[in-house]
C-alpha cells in the first residue's frame, strides 16, 4: 500500500482534500447556487438592470436610445473578445488600448487624402509618408483596403512583439504590456504631433458607422426622414463584431488551438509535458490580442472620422478587463469565453448608459464601474468556491 | 528515564487509505529514537502528527505527561517539539540571525529597533553550540545546504526544543558535514534532549540510536533496542511478507532488441555517468530511494529538463536535443510522479484531459478543428479498456476522482498517442490495493505488445513483481543491476542503502560503485 | 547553494542599475551644451551643474520617489498597488478642499493628506487582505473609484491652492536646499529604517520569500500584508501634497495620472524583484534618479519631447529584463542538489577544511 507524499500532508493540502460536502441545504439557498453558477447569470442580471432602470429612467427606453447603446456595444466587443483570449491563458495585455491608438494613426497615414502642414510639418513622416496632397495611398482607390490590411498587421505585430518578450525572456505580461504600452502610445503622438487626422475617405468611415439595415419606427408623414429617426441596426461594426465573436467562439471551444489555450491557462506545466507548444501558443494569443486591438480601431475610427493617437486611452481597459470578468473569465486563467464576454460588454455599455442618463460626471461613472469590479472580483471568487466544494474530492 | 513523548494508537487516513494503523511509542529523554521503513510505510505522516503538520484521525499524544494536541506547527514549537524538515524552512534572503529570531527579536530603545547586537551575541552562541563557524550576519542564500540544516538545529536550540525530529537530514550533505551533525547530535543527547531520527542509511541510524522502531504499510511492526538489530534484520522487517498476491503474472519475456539507450547522461550535481538499455518488451524498474535522482534522470530522458552530457538513442536513431515534444514524436510517454501538478488539468473534465497529448491527430484541415465525435470515441474507448470509472467524461473534472482513476486517466491520455516507450514515475503512489493490481496488468499488456517500460518507484515489492530487470540508483548514480533471478528484496535494499561492507565516509564520497 | 566565483557577468546583473546610471550620467553630461564656468575659460557641462542635479533629484522625488519609496515595501511582499496615482489626486483635493474652505493652515492640510492616503491604503488592504482579492484587481478598482471619488468632490474643475500652498513649494531648508528633497530623504530613511531595523520590516522580506514558511515560522502574514498596502497609501498621501506645492498649487483632473508605473520602474530599476524578497529604498532612489535623469538628459539634448516617453519605455524595459535575468540566475543557485559538486570552489573549500 502506497502513502501519498509528505509533501502533500502540508496544511495548504489538506484543505483541499476535505470531504465532500454535499448540496445540501434549504432548497431556496440551492436555488440561489444554482442562479449564480449559471452561465447565463450576468444576461439575467443585465436584463433585471436594464428593467428596472427603465422603470425610473424613461429616456432609456427610447427606441433611439437603444439603437446608440447597441452600436457602442460593437467595438469594444472586439477588444474585449482579444483581452478574453488573453485572461483565458493567465496573462493580460495592457496595451491594447496604445495598440488601437497607433493602428488608428498608421491607418489614417495611409488613407489621409489631405494633411494640414501646419498640423503635421514636424512631423517625422513629413515629406516621406504624409505630404499636404495626404498620406501615402491618398486618393488611390486601394487606399481603404490596404489602409485596413496595414492597420491589422501592425496590430498584430504589436501582439507578436508582446508574445516574443513574455515567452522568450520570461518576463512578466503585466510588465511587458505595459511598456508597449506606454512605448506605442508615445509612438503615435509623435507621429501625429498630437494631432488628430482627419480627410479620412468615405468608405472607410463607412466601415464605422455605415448601415447594412435600419429600421424606422412611426409614421410615415412625409417621404423625407430625418436621418435622426433611422435606427442603425444592422450595421458594418455589427456585422464585424459580430463575425468576429463566432469566428473566436469557434477557435476557442472547436480547434486544437482553443483545447491548448485552456490548458495552458489550467495548468502550464502540466500542458508543456504534455507536448503542449507553450510558447507558440501565448505569442499567437498576443497576436490574436493586437488583432482585435486593431479591428476595434477600425470602427472606433471611422466612427469618430479621424485617426486619433489618443484612441483607446482613458478606462477603456478597465472598461474591457470588467466586462470580461463579468463575463465569467477568470482573471487566474483557464476560464472564460465569447459568450460570456459578449454579455459582459452588453452590460457594460448598459451601466454606462445608465449612469449616463443620471447624468453623473464622467469620473463618477467610473468610481460606479470600479465598484461594480471589485464586486465582480468577488462574485468570481465566491462562484470558484462554490464549484470547488461540490466537486471536492 | 522519564518518558517525554508518549504515541497512544494513533491513526490517520487519506482518502480512506490508512497511512498511519494504530501506532503507540514513546520516547525518552536523551534517548534518541531511530524511525526507519520504506517510503509510504507511514513515517513521514507519523511525525507530521507529532510535529502538529497534519491531525491523527484517532487516538493521543502525551508530552511530559501532559495531553499534547497541536492544532499547527507552530503548537509544536512552544511545546518544545522542534521539527527539522528535509525541505528547510529559512529565508534565503534573511541573515542567520535573523531567521533565528524572525518571530521574536529582541529589542530595544523607544523605537523598538532590533538589537543587533544582541542577536549577534545570541546567534555566536547557538552557532558555536553546533559548531558552525560562520558569522551570523552571513545571507542563508549564501551557505551550504548542511550549513543551513546546522542552522536549522540552533534554531531548535534556540527554541529550547526538548524533542528534536529529523527527517532525512543527510541527503545533501558532505561526508564531513554529516559528522559534525552526528557530533551535535551527540551533545543534544547529553543535554537531555530526545532525538527522532529518520533516515534510509540504516547504518547511521543503528550509530546514532538507542531504539530503532520500523515501520510498515502503516503499522509499527517493531520497537527494539538498536544493539539487539543487525541491518538484515532491520531490512527483513522494513519489507516484511504480503500475503495476498499483489502482482499478475508476468505473460511474456522481454527481447533483445533495444528500444531506448541512455549513454553517460550527466549534469553536475544532479545525476552523473548514467548509462543503460530499454528493450521492446521488457519491464525496467528503476529503484531508489527519495531523492536519489530518478525523478530527474526521467525527466532528463524524456526532455523535460537538460542534461549536460550524454546521448539519447531511440530505436537507433541520436536524439538531438530531447524536449517532451520530440519525446513524443519519438513515441515516449511520461507519467510523472506528481499527477496533480504535471500530470493533470484538475479542474478539466476527463475527455479533455486524455486527448490532450494527442489532440493533433483529432485536428482536420487547416484550421485544426478538432473531430470532437472521433475525439470523444477514442477517449472513451481507451477509458474503458483501463476500466475507468466514472461519470460523464465529457462533464466529470478529473479532480473529482479518485487516486486510482486519476492516475488512470493520465496513463490512458498516453496510450492515446501509441508510444512505444512508457516512463513511469511512481505509477501507483496513493492508490489503493485493486486499482494497483489493475494499472500492472496494464503494464504488463503494454510490454506484452512490444513497448519498453521504465518504472521508477521506491516501492522494491511492486517492482520485484512486476519486473525483468531492475537498476539501482543512489545518489545520481546507477549503483547495481539486478536481473530476474537474481531477484532477492535484501540484496537490492542493501544497494540502494549503499550498504556495502566499506566504512560509511567512502561510500558517501561515491567512491563505492558497483555490488 | 555554493559559494560561485567571482563572475563578471553576475556582478554586472547584480548592480545593472549602477551601472546604468553612471552611463547616462556620462552620456548625457558630454552631450548635454557646455556653459562657462565664472571666469575660469572651462566650459563646463550644464547637464553636470549643482543646479541640475538639485532639479534631478527635486523631480525624482515628487515624481516617482516618494511613492516608489512606498511601492517597495509592497513589491517586497510580491504584490502591487496601481492605486498610488489615484491617491495621491484624492489625498491633495480633500486638502486643498479644506483648505479653500477652512482656511486651514499648511501643516494641517498636511496632515489631512497623508490621512486620507492612509485610510486609502487601509482600504486597498481591508479589500486584498480580508476579501482576498488580489492586489493587482483590488488596487485597479480603486484606481479608478479613487479618482472618481477626487472628481465628484471637485465637480471636475482644477483646484486652486491658497498661496500659501506655492510659498511652501518653493521653501528652502536652511536655505539651500528644496522642501522635495528634506521630505524624500526623511522619507527613504524613514523606510530604511523600518525595513532593516525593525521586526516587521524584516518580516516584510520574510513574507516576500516564501509566505507558507512565513506562517509556519509564526508570522502574522495578514498584518504584514495590511502594513505595506498602509504605508503606500501614507506614501501616496504625502508624495501628493509635495507634489502639488511644485506645481504651484494647482491641480487638475489628470493629476497622479500614471505615476503608478513611474513608481514600479523606479523600485525594478532599483534592483526590487517584482516576485517579492528582494529589494531596497536607496535602490529605488538610484531608479527614480535614473528616470528623471533620461527626462532631463533628453530635454538638455533637444531631443524631440515626444520621444522621451519611448526613451523612459525602454529603459524600463531594461530594467525588467535584468530582473528576469537575476531571478533566473537565484534560481539555479537555490536548487537542491544530490551529489555534491565537482567545481573548483568547492573542492578549494574542502581543501580549506583540511579535509
Amino acid at each position: 500500500m502506497s502513502i501519498l507524499d509528505d509533501r502533500l500532508s502540508s496544511a495548504h493540502a489538506l484543505s483541499q482534500r476535505q470531504a465532500t460536502k454535499p448540496r445540501s441545504g434549504p432548497p431556496i439557498r440551492r436555488a440561489i447556487q444554482d442562479f449564480l453558477l449559471s452561465d447565463y447569470f450576468v444576461l439575467y442580471l443585465t436584463l433585471f438592470f436594464f428593467i428596472t432602470a427603465a422603470i425610473f429612467f424613461p429616456s432609456l427606453r427610447n427606441p433611439g436610445n437603444i439603437a446608440n447603446q447597441l452600436q457602442n456595444m460593437w467595438p469594444l466587443l472586439a477588444v474585449a473578445i482579444g483581452q478574453t483570449f488573453v485572461l483565458i491563458l493567465g496573462g493580460i495585455d495592457l496595451s491594447v488600448g496604445a495598440t488601437m491608438g497607433i493602428t488608428s494613426v498608421v491607418g489614417a497615414i495611409v488613407m489621409a487624402q489631405t494633411l494640414d502642414p501646419s498640423f503635421f510639418d514636424r512631423s517625422p513622416l513629413w515629406g516621406t509618408l504624409m505630404r499636404p496632397e495626404g498620406g501615402v495611398l491618398a486618393g488611390s482607390e486601394w487606399a481603404v483596403p490596404v489602409g485596413v490590411v496595414v492597420m491589422l498587421v501592425t496590430g498584430t505585430l504589436i501582439g507578436f512583439l508582446n508574445g516574443y518578450a513574455i515567452t522568450r525572456f520570461n518576463l512578466a505580461p503585466f510588465m511587458v504590456t505595459l511598456v508597449t504600452s506606454t512605448f506605442f502610445a508615445a509612438f503615435a503622438l509623435w507621429l501625429t504631433q498630437s494631432r488628430n487626422i482627419s480627410g479620412l475617405p468615405e468608405a472607410f468611415l463607412n466601415l464605422g458607422k455605415g448601415d447594412i439595415l435600419s429600421i424606422y419606427l412611426g409614421p410615415k408623414l412625409t417621404s423625407d426622414i430625418a436621418r435622426r429617426d433611422i435606427l442603425s441596426f444592422i450595421t458594418y461594426p455589427f456585422v464585424i463584431s459580430v463575425g468576429l465573436a463566432f469566428i473566436s467562439q469557434f477557435l476557442l471551444s472547436r480547434t486544437v488551438f482553443g483545447r491548448q489555450m485552456f490548458s495552458i491557462g489550467t495548468n502550464r506545466r502540466a500542458s508543456e509535458i504534455s507536448g503542449v507548444p507553450g510558447k507558440s501558443v501565448i505569442t499567437r494569443v498576443y497576436m490574436f490580442s493586437g488583432f482585435c486591438a486593431a479591428v476595434a480601431s477600425i470602427m472606433y475610427s471611422g466612427r469618430i472620422g479621424f485617426g486619433q493617437p489618443s484612441l483607446g486611452g482613458g478606462n477603456l481597459l478597465l472598461d474591457v478587463i470588467g466586462a470580461a470578468v463579468i463575463g465569467g473569465t477568470s482573471l487566474f486563467g483557464g476560464k472564460g469565453s465569447v459568450r460570456g464576454t459578449f454579455f459582459g460588454v452588453a452590460f457594460f455599455v448598459l451601466l454606462s448608459n445608465i449612469l449616463n442618463a443620471m447624468q453623473l460626471s464622467p469620473f463618477v461613472i467610473d468610481a460606479v464601474k470600479g465598484v461594480i469590479i471589485l464586486l465582480a472580483a468577488l462574485i468570481d471568487i465566491t462562484r470558484t468556491r462554490l464549484i470547488n466544494r461540490e466537486q471536492r474530492v | 528515564m522519564t518518558s517525554l513523548l508518549e504515541l497512544h494508537n494513533l491513526t490517520k487516513a487519506f482518502f480512506g487509505i490508512a497511512a498511519v494503523k494504530d501506532v503507540s511509542l514513546s520516547i525518552n529523554a536523551g534517548e534518541t529514537l531511530g524511525l526507519i521503513g520504506q517510503n509510504g510505510a507511514g513515517k513521514s505522516t507519523l511525525v507530521n502528527i507529532v510535529g502538529g503538520v497534519v491531525h491523527s484521525d484517532s487516538g493521543h499524544m502525551t508530552l511530559n505527561e501532559q495531553p499534547y494536541t497541536p492544532r499547527i506547527p507552530a503548537d509544536a514549537q512552544h511545546a518544545g517539539v522542534a521539527f527539522i524538515h528535509q525541505e528547510l524552512n529559512l529565508f534565503t534572503n534573511l541573515t542567520i540571525a535573523e531567521n533565528i529570531f524572525i518571530s521574536n527579536f529582541p529589542r530595544m530603545g523607544v523605537l523598538r529597533t532590533i538589537d543587533r547586537a544582541k542577536i549577534k551575541a545570541l546567534t555566536g552562541e547557538l552557532l558555536a553550540s553546533v559548531g558552525l563557524d560562520i558569522p551570523s550576519d552571513t545571507y542563508v542564500e549564501r551557505i551550504s545546504p548542511g550549513e543551513r540544516q546546522l542552522v536549522e538545529i540552533a534554531k531548535a536550540l534556540y527554541q529550547d526544543a526538548s524533542l528534536i525530529i529529523f527527517d532525512e537530514p543527510t541527503t545533501s550533505l558532505t561526508a564531513r558535514e554529516t559528522e559534525r551533525l552526528f557530533a551535535i547530535m551527540g551533545q543534544l543527547r547529553a543535554q537531555g534532549k530526545a532525538i527522532v531520527y529518520i533516515s534510509h542509511i540504516l547504518g547511521d541510524v543503528q550509530k546514532l540510536s538507542d531504539q530503532i522502531a520500523v515501520m510498515r504499510d502503516g503499522e509499527l511492526v517493531a520497537c527494539e533496542p538498536a544493539s539487539a538489530l543487525t541491518i538484515k534484520r532491520m531490512i527483513s522487517l522494513m519489507v516484511g511478507r504480503s500475503i495476498e498476491q499483489l502482482y499478475p503474472k508476468r505473460t511474456t519475456s522481454p527481447t533483445t532488441d533495444p528500444l531506448l539507450t541512455a549513454k553517460n547522461i550527466s549534469a553536475s550535481g544532479i545525476v552523473e555517468d548514467i548509462s543503460f538499455t530499454l528493450h521492446k518488451g521488457e519491464v525496467l524498474g528503476l529503484f531508489g530511494l527519495m531523492g536519489s535522482g530518478r525523478t530527474e534522470l526521467a525527466r532528463m530522458i524524456f526532455g523535460a529538463d537538460q542534461f549536460e552530457s550524454g546521448e539519447i538513442v531511440v530505436e537507433g536513431e541520436l536524439v538531438r536535443k530531447p524536449s517532451p515534444r520530440s519525446s513524443i514524436h519519438n513515441k515516449i510517454a511520461f507519467v510523472t510522479e506528481n499527477r496533480r501538478e504535471e500530470g493533470l488539468l484538475m479542474s478539466i473534465d476527463i475527455a479533455n484531459n486524455i486527448s490532450l497529448v494527442s489532440l493533433p491527430e483529432f485536428a482536420r484541415s487547416m484550421l485544426q478543428v478538432i473531430d470532437q465525435r472521433q475525439m470523444f470515441d477514442s477517449a472513451r474507448e481507451t477509458a474503458n479498456t483501463l476500466q475507468l470509472k466514472s461519470g460523464d467524461i465529457r462533464q466529470q473534472p478529473v479532480k473529482s476522482l479518485s487516486g486510482g482513476n486519476q492516475q488512470k486517466v493520465v496513463i490512458a491520455k498516453w496510450l492515446l498517442s501509441r508510444p512505444s516507450i512508457f516512463i513511469m514515475d511512481e505509477p501507483t503512489r496513493g492508490i489503493d490495493v485493486g486499482a494497483k493490481y489493475e494499472i500492472y496488468t496494464i503494464i504488463d499488456r503494454l510490454a506484452a505488445e512490444g513497448s519498453g517500460v521504465l518504472i521508477i518507484s521506491s516501492e522494491l515489492e511492486e517492482l520485484i513483481g512486476m519486473c525483468d530487470r531492475i537498476l539501482v540508483m543512489s545518489r545520481g548514480e546507477i549503483y547495481g543491476e539486478f536481473t530476474r533471478e537474481q531477484f532477492q528484496d535484501e540484496r537490492i535494499l542493501r544497494a540502494a542503502f549503499r550498504e556495502q561492507d566499506l566504512p560509511m565516509m567512502s561510500v558517501h564520497d561515491g567512491q563505492a560503485k558497483r555490488d | 547553494m555554493q559559494k560561485q566565483p567571482f563572475n563578471v557577468f553576475r556582478f554586472f546583473l547584480n548592480n545593472s542599475t549602477i551601472f546604468l546610471f553612471i552611463a547616462v550620467f556620462i552620456i548625457f553630461g558630454l552631450s548635454s551644451p557646455r556653459t562657462a564656468i565664472g571666469d575660469t575659460g572651462i566650459d563646463f557641462p550644464r547637464f553636470w551643474l549643482p543646479e541640475n542635479i538639485l532639479n534631478i533629484i527635486k523631480q525624482a522625488a515628487v515624481f516617482a520617489g516618494i511613492i516608489g519609496v512606498g511601492m517597495t515595501f509592497v513589491l517586497l511582499t510580491a504584490g502591487i498597488d496601481l492605486s498610488v496615482g489615484s491617491n495621491m489626486y484624492l489625498s491633495v483635493v480633500c486638502a486643498g478642499l479644506l483648505m479653500r474652505s477652512s482656511g486651514l493652515e499648511i501643516v494641517p492640510a498636511l496632515f489631512v493628506s497623508l490621512l486620507v492616503g492612509t485610510l486609502y491604503g487601509a482600504f486597498n488592504a481591508f479589500c486584498i487582505v480580508r476579501l482576498k482579492i488580489i492586489p493587482f484587481m483590488t488596487t485597479l478598482a480603486t484606481l479608478v473609484v479613487g479618482r472618481g471619488l477626487g472628481t465628484a468632490l471637485t465637480s471636475s474643475q482644477q483646484i486652486d491652492f491658497p498661496e500659501r500652498m506655492n510659498a511652501f513649494g518653493q521653501t528652502m531648508v536652511f536655505g539651500v536646499i528644496p522642501m522635495p528633497i528634506v521630505m524624500f530623504v526623511l522619507v527613504v530613511l524613514a523606510a530604511w529604517f523600518i525595513l532593516t531595523q525593525t521586526q516587521f520590516g524584516r518580516q516584510v522580506y520574510a513574507v516576500g520569500n516564501d509566505i507558507d514558511v512565513a506562517k509556519k515560522a509564526g508570522i502574522n502574514t495578514d498584518r504584514n500584508l495590511a502594513m505595506v498596502y498602509i504605508i503606500s497609501g501614507f506614501c501616496a498621501g504625502l508624495a501628493g501634497f509635495v507634489l502639488a506645492s511644485q506645481l504651484g498649487g494647482r491641480v487638475d483632473r489628470s493629476f497622479g495620472e500614471t505615476r503608478e508605473f513611474d513608481a514600479i520602474a523606479a523600485a525594478v530599476l532599483g534592483g526590487t524583484s517584482l516576485f517579492g524578497g528582494v529589494g531596497n529604498v536607496f535602490g529605488t532612489v538610484i531608479g527614480a534618479m535614473l528616470i528623471q535623469m533620461v527626462g532631463i538628459g533628453l530635454q538638455f539634448n533637444l531631443v524631440n519631447l515626444y520621444l522621451q516617453p519611448m526613451a523612459r519605455a525602454f529603459i524600463i524595459f531594461l530594467a525588467i529584463f535584468f530582473d528576469s535575468l537575476r531571478e533566473a540566475n537565484y534560481k539555479k543557485l537555490k536548487r537542491r542538489f544530490i551529489r555534491p559538486v565537482h567545481s573548483a570552489s568547492s573542492e578549494a573549500r574542502a581543501a580549506d577544511a583540511g579535509d
